[in-house]
């Protein structure tokens, strides 16, 4: 069965770009527009890996994995932090808050692969 | 729907996406002023730019990019409070907008790269940006850091026992954090091959004492790989922190890496520079190395070499290599020194001097010749035999080797290719030759349109290629050599060649030739030199508007050289080039009228005849069956006296046609000083210059291809009046 990837992003069309590229390479994709609606897309269903924005409206990423560590289905779910080099700061912020990998912006689709096998099996 | 129709689909989405994002990002500029509470108006405004940046990333909208970066960074220093809002910072961010916004409608109009019209008001944008910036460090563009930049840290050769060397112990919370060890090893095993895995469980505790969360165990891992050191190490980027990770070149590859360090180029002198280029230690692994030497108390005294191997980022053999390699770069740099660097003037003043010397020698030789006093035409003729020695010491001093200006089209040719879209590598060869600094400095221009040209025109776009059976890569070639006195450069592409039929019926379209002209190719060829002649159906940027070939071709005949075109169907063209070596001594053909003396450059000249029956009333006479026009000299310079009975003509070529000089006497070759003739002397057509006889006469320069067509014009307006 796909693993289940969820992709938290307020532009629309990164999540469509990497929705792509994921359903490409043979992963379910589940699309959510800010933290808060990352948290209400979960339903408690099995999600191998999130890959989340920082800066988002409502809810920022930050909150949004901290908020997701709390969860004890969801403790251990891997999280890649879109970062940008300019923002040092904030990815150390999102490390201590757990998500432990990043993929730095603006990156290819193909960077973005690379991350994720890193990380999950297909 | 397939794959492009579902990236069409998002990049129409993103065209959408960032139209509104600009527009709330310009409502958002236009109340910031009145605002008193700006702060959530300013992230809003960042958070629009910076998702267009990384949007824009993702479609591989470079141009993009690069603006909004700058854009966002400024926006960054505001959200920080580094900057106020300020008028002038609005007045300069709301046209950043408009051109966001144009630069976004020009990818919805299907412009994905940089539009060159836009890039003068953007640069502008950008200078008006960067004094916002100015007391901040200013920030690299982001780009992801290519493996190819990197030095080629294992290159080919047959490597069957593998060629790194991993020792990883991941951290202990690991598995806490969502990193499951076995997908890091299953995706190094993508880059290369696991030649052998060992797993260490010594770090196991107790089972009663054991955390099932917990990673214990240790890898050994020998991998065959291309990969370089930086990017095995990137794979475990997300697990450093807390993980044991080392990775070694293996054992028995060491004597490649010396090898590798001492063939590295010898620009820097650095250990760390050095062992970082041959790709034993990466960049993260110095900056440790380098901390850990910086933070000793109370200064940095053990050697970096020494806290590498240290670190077990490198084996001892290696730094060994590269403290050798650093002691030869000391050395070589110290034996550099031995050359010096002049002043380009003070070369061209001694230059002008030898000429004189030359010169005067000549006139010395002249009058010890009219003297019968033997010791003193020894004494000259060793003296002239040295002279000759310093000229030719001299010009060689003022050559200088075409690979630099060769090198320079690198960039270019990567760049227009990006431009136009084709993949083309650019082989350059007989960089060392050598010819005159003037001539580098003047062939420059007339090399950059003929490579254009055929990048643009030459070579075929990658579809076309594929269709021809040909690799989808093209390839222009630039090449120099040395050829009986003068220097050749060539530059050839491998497209379709030359269109023998198209250039011919343009030529007749344009007036060019008659319908009826019987042509040679290599005539039909010589036609796109031609003012005013341009097959291209489409102009485009670079090449194409018809003004340009005919000025490479002028230019290079103003630096006394010629070109030809060579062209194979189907395989390509080449063009070449062939100047004179240097342009402050020429051969020359002496000849007088009069009482005057001309020099006639050696290589227009076809050959000397006598003019027999000449009735001095017609200017052309029968050249074996041939019409051969000519010139008199005596009438076009006014020079009073009797003609001789018997004048003789000198046939010289220009532009493909012979024409001939009359003039009184033939004296013979002569090694000519070019001396310019001052401003005065400006207006006058047809002479190149002048130089110094050894009898202290001046003689006259001619310039052949001007003076004849100085005069085909006004024979021509002759007629025209004759016929009105």
């Amino acid at each position: 069965m796909a693993k289940t990837i969820l992709v938290v992003d307020d532009a629309a069309s990164v999540r469509q770009v990497v929705g792509i590229a994921l359903k490409g390479a043979g992963y379910d994709v589940i699309e959510a527009c800010d933290g808060k609606d990352g948290l209400s897309k979960l339903n408690g269903q099995k999600i191998h890996l999130i890959i989340s924005d920082v800066n988002m409206p409502n809810m920022d990423g930050i909150t949004f994995v901290k908020e997701l560590k709390q969860l004890p289905a969801y403790k251990f779910t891997p999280v890649i932090m879109l970062t940008t080099e300019s923002q040092e700061g904030k990815k150390q912020e999102g490390q201590a808050a757990g998500a432990k990998a990043w993929v730095v912006k603006p990156f290819q689709p193909a960077q973005m692969l690379a991350a994720v096998s890193k990380l999950i099996l297909p | 729907m397939s794959f492009d129709d579902q990236m069409r689909d998002a990049l129409k989405t993103f065209v959408i996406e960032s139209l509104e994002l600009l527009q709330d990002m310009e409502d958002g500029l236009l109340g910031l002023e009145d605002d008193p509470e700006p702060s959530e108006r300013i992230n809003a405004i960042f958070r629009a730019a910076h998702t267009i940046k990384g949007s824009s990333g993702l479609f591989g909208l470079d141009h993009i990019v690069a603006f909004t970066h700058v854009v966002e960074s400024v926006l960054d220093t505001l959200r920080d409070g580094k900057l106020s809002v300020s008028p002038e910072l609005v007045a300069i961010l709301l046209p950043c907008c408009d051109h966001m916004i144009e630069l976004i409608q020009a990818v919805a109009d299907g412009n994905v790269s940089t539009n060159p019209s836009m890039t003068n008001a953007e640069r502008q944008l950008l200078d008006g940006l960067e004094s916002f910036l100015k007391p901040e460090p200013k920030q690299v563009v982001t780009t992801v850091q290519q493996a190819g930049e990197q030095f080629e840290a294992s290159g080919g050769g047959v490597i069957d026992s593998g060629n790194w060397h991993l020792f990883i112990q991941f951290g202990e919370n690991c598995l806490r954090d969502g990193m499951d060890p076995l997908s890091f090893i299953r995706y190094l095993a993508t880059l290369g091959e696991i030649m052998s895995l060992t797993t260490f469980s010594h770090a196991m505790p107790d089972a009663e004492s054991m955390d099932p969360e917990s990673s214990y165990l240790g890898f050994e891992i020998v991998l065959k790989s291309d990969a370089d050191k930086a990017t095995i190490e990137a794979v475990f980027d997300f697990v450093r922190d807390g993980s044991y990770i080392h990775i070694l070149p293996l054992e028995d590859k060491i004597p490649y890496y010396v090898e590798l360090i001492n063939s590295l180029g010898e620009d820097n002198s650095q250990l760390g520079e050095l062992l970082l280029k041959s790709g034993v230690i990466t960049q993260r692994e110095l900056q440790e190395g380098l901390n850990v030497q910086q933070a000793q108390v109370p200064q940095p005294n053990t050697r970096l070499g020494e806290i590498l191997v240290d670190q077990q980022v490198v084996q001892q053999p290696l730094v060994n290599a590269a403290l050798e390699k650093q002691q030869q770069i000391k050395d070589n740099k110290a034996r550099e020194n031995q050359t010096i660097r002049v002043d380009a003037e003070r070369l061209d003043k001694l230059i002008d001097v030898i000429g004189e010397l030359v010169i005067s020698g000549a006139g010395v030789n002249l009058r010890a010749l009219q003297t019968s006093d033997s010791a003193l035409l020894e004494a000259t003729s060793e003296m002239m035999r040295l002279v000759e020695e310093v000229r030719d010491g001299a010009l060689q001093l003022r050559m200088v080797a075409i690979g630099a200006t060769f090198s320079r089209f690198q960039r270019v040719v990567r760049d227009v290719g990006k431009e136009l879209g084709k993949d083309i590598s650019l082989v350059i060869t007989g960089g060392d030759t050598e010819v005159d600094k003037s001539v580098v400095e003047k062939i420059g221009d007339p090399l950059m349109h003929l490579v254009r040209n055929a990048m643009d025109h030459g070579i075929e776009s990658a579809e076309v290629r594929a269709a021809r059976g040909k690799s989808s890569r093209g390839e222009l070639r630039l090449n120099a050599y040395h050829e009986s006195g003068s220097i050749a450069i060539e530059v050839s592409d491998d497209g379709g060649g030359l269109d023998r039929d198209r250039i011919l019926a343009k030529a007749i379209e344009k007036g060019l030739v008659q319908p009826d002209a019987k042509l040679s190719d290599q005539e039909i060829y010589s036609l796109i030199f031609e003012p005013g002649f341009s097959t291209a159906s489409q102009i485009s940027n670079l090449s194409g508007r018809g003004v340009g070939m005919d000025v490479v071709k002028r230019n290079v005949t103003d630096l006394r050289g010629d070109i030809e075109v060579e062209s194979r169907p189907g395989q390509g063209s080449t063009i070449r080039i062939r100047l004179p070596l240097t342009l402050a001594i020429i051969d020359g053909f002496l000849v007088g009228v009069g009482k005057s003396s001309y020099v006639i450059p050696l290589d227009r000249v076809v050959e000397c005849l006598e003019l027999s029956g000449d009735l001095n009333d017609r200017d052309y006479m029968d050249l074996r069956g041939e019409v051969l026009p000519f010139i008199r000299l005596r009438n076009l310079f006014n020079i009073r006296g009797d003609q001789p009975r018997r004048p003789n003509v000198v046939v010289v070529h220009a532009a493909g046609v012979k024409t001939g000089l009359v003039v009184d006497r033939l004296i013979g070759e002569f090694q000519t000083v070019i001396k310019p003739l001052g401003k005065l002397f400006g207006h006058v057509e047809g002479l190149g210059g002048s130089t110094i006889l050894g009898s202290g006469e001046v003689a006259l320069i001619l310039d052949v291809p001007v003076l004849v067509s100085a005069f085909e014009h006004k024979l021509q307006g002759n007629m025209h009046l004759a016929q009105a």
